[in-house]
């Protein structure tokens, strides 16, 4: 690497690119200087003063310009007069830092000392005691005790709602502006700012709703102190007494990675999930959750969980055994002419596998996925989606970005985030076309608006992209169905992947078709059971994780899968309990078909059991042979048996690798609460694009859009059977107009 | 939905801001338009501060922010009538703080506090810059300068009278 940057730190030599900070280049030895306001994921402001440290250069003489030595032969460092910002400071070579002088101890003590002053160091009740950069550092690094009065501590509210998720804690603030800043430079909802100044300055927001954005937990993870606090962690558990399960975000297509934290409650007797909380992958969210994927997860323990089978007897349903139940479906798929398996493309790749083998091992089954639509064109996405090589963080200067019909922010919250930094902070160019104005259009260099019902119109135009996707290095294309029925939906990624395939970047890394799926495993639901179109009506009807989606056959026997009870249940002749995500191990296929694992963090709720379990249940009750012990063998069928999963591995999708900059729990003060990724990074399987050779689509349907718009356009907080669970969600379900 | 008082009360006066600065820097115009929320609602008042960014294009939060980080912007309800008289230590070398007593005792109100007819405001200040003729304060936006206990209540008949 050319541009490498030779420095020393108390003596250890170190090279890193050009224009890193000292203190990364100092954490790259291992070497921790303490930061409050310094974050790596925003940009540095040095004004906490804690990560001061002596810094020299070079000393050259003025006349020869030469680098001086002494009589050793050791280059000469002039240091600087007084200490410097460790976080503010980029290395030049043969720069020298200490980081372990008296003065830089005095400074540390001193700075801890003033950030102290009005501290309330309230740690045994602050949610944060335990996991505190502020405790942490004052223990390392701070002077033990305290010259100011304690009598002279200010008093201010330590419970200001500044929405209905996020509570401020006036007085423990140390006014590190790091929410801030996440908010500005990150999320771009510029809904917090500081008021007043001196020792009155408070965080406050004067959004309506207060602190109006889809991101604002985050800003509870990198608070370096108890500050900021969620609804719904505060005061609900110490983070010591939380065990750490490594889970995957089933939410949207993004895939975040999370860590779910639960704890054992003597209220109810059972584990519970506590918190949702990051976990890094720099491949995938980095380490950013929105709200929905951190505050959605209390259906996970709903009142009305399902727990028991049950069957319908005399017009009601009543609760049974598993052999009760599975009788009753064999006696009805034996007596039916065609059996119709929907499957919900929130169920993990292992369940759908089962699940459709189960349906079609009855001879006369066909399986569908639910919502139907995306699998009228994830064919195509798999085709030429991103390549594999794919990593968002390089797209930037010279790339184009195109967001067609899709709105971002509301879809695939994380990937907003993502996009949006290759335009504004990287030089991608991003184009957005559209019916209607989201958040992307702000960062847009060309706005292509078409009419609702128009989007042929944007079709019949976009050739005259053509030449600037030419000339990009990459393109990326972020599409969505919003407002198209299944055909048109179908064509319009038809011609989108024909814009790659005619501009040369079908099947290359960093370029591809990134769908707005609307649930975190719609392209693995897709893959591992091959759906077909759904039939109009059949004997026996299995939906499994379907929730309340009205778009089932005509069925005489309905038979609902899920894991709470849903409108849908509430009609069926057979409930079956599934284990939700959090019961179970297994695997998702996010939107851009990275396959990720996730892990059971909660025993089994009752008689719930995986779907695949239960699937196989009902295949062996009807004569089936087949049995799984686990999710690692159905992926290894998985493996063998679909196309393009062939490369894949449980064991390697399980694989970690060094996250840098290192945000960890090792690292608690650097980065925030997220968590370290052991669970695995995941592996994106290759677009056929990549392997074989790709031919252009003939478009089939017109792609005019359903004229009655009678599809919404989907929004983050849409109403829905999960988010409906949510009560720290409640007042922030939508439901979207249809027109 | 948000008002829009200030648009509709003081159009002219908001556009010879915004003239000032060119469009794409809306933003500039923040703080001459809080001062006419100031004026028009007697502080910035959360809905003053919400047309204001409406205006100048930016979110509520970030005007609330610059009407918090300056002294000058009122951010409670005051008297028509604000009184600030600088208590820095050049002022109090010659007096301020001996002044600001009368001034209270005069008023009958504490600094920080409002007459109970809602007309006058006193408060205290840092330097306003006319440290050589103190005691001084600022009335609004007007100096007085060389204050005494009779140039004083002078000038508190004075402002009392100006709505009669
Ligand atoms: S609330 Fe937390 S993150 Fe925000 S300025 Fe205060 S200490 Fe920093
Ligand atoms: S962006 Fe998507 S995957 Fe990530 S937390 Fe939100 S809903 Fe979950
Ligand atoms: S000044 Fe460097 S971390 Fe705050
Ligand atoms: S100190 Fe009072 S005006 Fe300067």
């Amino acid at each position: 690497m050319a541009d490498l940057v030779n420095v020393t730190i108390d003596g250890v030599a170190v090279a890193v690119p050009k224009g890193t900070l000292v203190v990364d280049a100092a954490k790259k030895l291992g070497n921790d200087i303490p930061v409050f306001c310094y974050h790596p994921k925003l940009k540095p402001v040095g004004m906490c003063r804690m990560c001061l440290v002596d810094v020299g250069t070079p000393k050259v003489d003025p006349a020869t310009k030469q680098v001086v030595k002494d009589d050793a032969g050791n280059v000469v460092i002039a240091w600087m007069p007084k200490l410097t910002t460790g976080c503010t400071t980029p290395v030049s070579e043969g720069m020298a830092v200490r980081t372990a002088t008296q003065q830089v101890k005095d400074a540390r003590e001193d700075v801890l000392e003033f950030l102290l002053t009005s501290h309330p160091l309230d740690c045994p009740v602050c949610d944060k005691g335990g996991e505190c950069p502020l405790q942490n550092l004052t223990l390392a690094h701070g002077p033990g005790q305290s010259r100011f009065d304690y009598e002279a501590k200010q008093h201010n509210d330590k419970h200001v709602p500044l929405g209905d998720l996020i509570f401020l804690d006036r007085e423990r603030c140390i006014q590190c502006a790091r929410c801030i800043r996440f908010q500005d430079d990150i999320a771009d909802d510029h809904v917090l700012q500081f008021f007043e100044r001196g020792r009155h300055m408070e965080i406050m927001t004067l959004s309506e709703p207060g602190f109006d954005s889809y991101f604002s937990g985050n800003t509870t993870d990198i608070c370096p102190v108890g500050a900021l606090t969620s609804a719904d962690f505060r005061f609900k558990a110490r983070p010591w007494e939380l065990d750490a399960a490594q889970s995957v975000c089933n939410h949207c297509p993004v895939g975040c990675n999370t860590t779910l934290n639960t704890r054992l409650e003597t209220k109810t007797g059972g584990r519970e999930i506590k918190r949702v909380m990051p976990r890094q992958n720099e491949q995938v969210n980095e380490i950013w959750l929105c709200d929905k994927g951190r505050f959605v997860h209390h259906y996970t323990r709903a009142d009305d969980k399902l727990t028991q089978p049950m069957v319908r007897r005399d017009g009601k349903l009543v609760e049974a055994t598993w052999d009760q139940a599975f009788g009753v479906i064999a006696e009805r798929v034996r007596a039916a002419e065609s059996v119709a398996g929907v499957i919900g493309d929130r169920i993990a790749n292992e369940d759908a596998f089962a699940v459709a083998r189960a349906v079609r091992s009855t001879g006369k089954g066909s399986v569908s996925m639910s919502p139907a639509i995306s699998a009228a064109y994830a064919d195509i996405v798999r085709a030429c989606g991103v390549g594999a090589a794919t990593d968002l963080k390089q797209i930037g200067k010279g790339d184009v970005i195109l967001v067609v019909n899709a709105d971002v922010e509301e879809q695939a919250p994380v990937w907003f985030l993502r996009l949006r930094q290759a335009a504004v902070d990287r030089g991608a160019k991003l184009v957005v076309a559209h019916h209607r104005s989201t958040k992307m259009h702000r960062y847009a260099a060309q706005i292509m608006r078409y009419e609702i019902g128009g989007i042929d119109a944007w079709v019949a135009d976009s050739a005259k992209l053509l030449p600037d996707l030419t000339a990009a290095r990459n393109v990326l294309i972020a599409f969505g169905d919003e407002k198209l029925d299944a055909p048109a939906a179908r064509s319009l990624a038809q011609h989108l992947a024909n814009l790659l395939i005619d501009s040369g970047h079908a099947g290359k890394a960093n370029s591809g078709l990134l769908a707005m799926y609307p649930h975190g495993n719609t392209q693995g639901v897709f893959d591992v059971t091959a759906p077909m179109p759904a039939v109009a009506e059949a004997g026996v009807v299995w939906a499994v994780g379907v929730g309340d989606r009205a778009d089932l056959p005509q069925a005489s026997f309905l038979v609902v899968q899920d894991v709470v009870m849903t409108e849908l249940a509430s009609q069926a002749d057979v409930v079956l309990p599934a284990s939700s995500f959090a019961e179970r191990d297994g695997s998702y296929t996010s939107g851009d078909r990275r396959v990720q694992r996730f892990y059971r963090a909660l025993p089994a709720a009752g008689q719930a059991r995986p779907d695949w379990w239960i699937a196989q249940e009902v295949a062996r009750k009807l004569g089936a042979e087949w049995r799984y012990e686990g999710a690692g063998q159905i992926f290894a069928d998985i493996v063998t048996q679909i196309p393009g999963y062939a490369s894949l591995s449980y064991e390697a999708l399980a694989k970690g690798e060094e996250q840098w900059p290192p945000m960890g729990r090792g690292d608690l003060y650097y980065g925030g609460t997220v968590y370290d990724n052991e669970g695995g990074l995941g592996v994106r399987y290759v677009a056929e694009a990549e392997v074989g050779t790709v031919v252009r689509y003939e478009v089939g349907a017109p792609i005019a859009a359903l004229s009655g718009l009678e599809r919404p356009e989907r929004m983050l907080y849409q109403d829905g059977e999960l988010i409906r669970r949510s009560h720290v969600m409640a007042s922030h379900v939508v439901k979207p107009a249809v027109a | 939905m948000l008002n829009s008082m200030l648009k509709e009360k003081r159009s002219a006066e908001i556009e010879q801001i915004l003239a000032k600065y060119p469009p794409e820097r809306k933003r500039s115009a923040v703080m001459p338009l809080l001062y006419l929320v100031q004026e028009e609602y007697g502080y910035c008042t959360d809905d003053g501060m919400r047309e204001v960014a409406e205006i100048c294009g930016i979110d509520p939060t970030e005007v609330k922010s610059v009407a918090g980080f300056y002294s000058m912007y009122r951010k409670h309800a005051a008297g028509k009538y604000v009184i600030e008289v600088c208590d820095d230590l050049p002022c109090v070398l010659r007096g301020a703080d001996k002044f600001i007593d009368y001034a209270e005792q005069k008023l009958g109100i504490k600094a920080g506090e409002t007459t109970q007819d809602g007309k006058i405001t006193l408060t205290t200040v840092m330097c306003l810059a006319a440290c050589d003729r103190a005691p001084m304060c600022q009335v609004n936006l007007n100096y007085h300068y060389d204050l005494t206990p009779e140039k004083f209540d002078q000038l508190v008949d004075e402002l009392k009278k100006r709505d009669e």
